[in-house]
């Protein structure tokens, strides 16, 4: 159980597909462990997936517990081999990620999803998010296939620099 | 190193960003923040570029020469001091808001948004403005990124702002461009 440093673009495990984890075991366990210690020491993080410490499986966790921006909350949503088998209603909204310092960018994404995942207990979970939680929901599953709101962004005027978080 | 501003500014037509470019690398420059645009039909670049010590600023325009003169470009070359990259450094600590402008055209739109910015001590980041709609009736439309410091508080400037669009006859709004770490 640690804070693992998180990676930074153009670290190439960033744009790798990770593997799936396929049944939940200690391991597993102890990644997700390593997902919410780093997460929780992020000043204004909602949302971690395995790639950005490092680790080539399908995992992450979200938490937008207390986001202004938030209808549905789940608490702390941890998810392995997660999959999106529905989503609808495109919403733009404006994201940064601790992987892609210094910018941010607008990026359309639906914000009706329902995500089917393997629980720490190893139990499959579906989940309906929407509005807030629904975007860092696709946002980090979006890591695992090794993709980036920069490959996402709604168009070329819409990276932006970010302000600097103190 | 040393930083350098570049402008460049002709007709469009493909191979202009190729030529303009070719430039910097057989110099050994490299290009560090640019922003290009068509306006009008007019092929607009901006760059600021990061040069080795052994190349100059005039040297660069003087290379440049050869692509403004082929694709009839005015071309500008500038040397920035350190102080410009100090001021850049700073200019990320404060909140950005997204202000948007839309309305019938007229002259003065820009201007007195920019005004009532400058006043009160915002600054503006980004900025870019489209006429749109029908050639009958043109609706002007301008976003701009803005840099609100501590002591300005953003109901007022939406009020304000408010009062300035009454005035010019268009609508203006204000909100929160603050993006979320996910």
């Amino acid at each position: 159980m640690a804070v693992r440093p998180v990676l930074e673009l153009p670290d190439p495990r960033l744009k790798r597909v990770a593997r799936s984890v396929g049944r939940v075991d200690d391991t597993a366990r102890a990644v997700a462990a390593d997902l919410v210690d780093t997460l929780r020491a992020t000043v204004a993080c909602v949302g971690l997936a395995a790639p950005q410490i490092g680790v080539d499986v399908r995992a992450f966790v979200v938490d937008v517990t207390g986001h202004r921006k938030a209808r549905s909350c789940h608490g702390e949503l941890v998810l392995f081999d997660p999959e999106v088998v529905g989503a609808d209603g495109p919403a733009l909204g404006r994201e940064g990620c601790l992987s892609v310092p210094h910018y941010t960018g607008d990026v359309v994404r639906p914000s009706r999803v329902v995500v089917r995942g393997l629980t720490l207990q190893g139990g499959e979970r579906r989940v309906e998010v929407d509005a807030f939680e629904a975007r860092a929901v696709l946002h980090e599953v979006d890591h695992l296939d090794g993709l980036l709101f920069l490959d996402r962004v709604a168009s070329h005027e819409a990276v932006f620099r970010r302000k600097v978080y103190r | 190193m040393s930083h350098v501003a570049v402008t460049a500014v002709g007709s469009d037509r493909p191979g202009i960003v190729a030529a303009v470019t070719g430039v910097f690398v057989e110099h050994r420059c490299n290009i560090e923040d640019s922003s290009m645009t068509i306006l009008r039909g007019q092929f607009a670049m901006m760059l600021v570029v990061d040069a080795p010590p052994d190349v100059s600023a005039a040297q660069l325009e003087a290379a440049l020469g050869g692509p403004a003169a082929d694709l009839e470009l005015v071309v500008t070359v500038r040397p920035l001091p350190a102080a410009d990259e100090e001021a850049a450094a700073e200019e990320t600590g404060d909140d950005r808001w997204t202000v948007s402008v839309y309305g019938a055209d007229r002259p003065g739109i820009v201007h007195g948004v920019a005004s009532l910015l400058a006043d009160q001590g915002v600054n503006i980041a980004d900025l870019s403005t489209r006429v749109i709609g029908s050639a009958e009736q043109p609706v002007y439309a301008m976003v701009l990124e803005v840099a609100l410091p501590a002591g300005v508080d953003p109901n007022s400037l939406a009020d304000r702002l408010a009062d300035v669009a009454a005035g010019l006859g268009v609508e203006a709004s204000l909100h929160p461009s603050d993006a979320d770490i996910l």
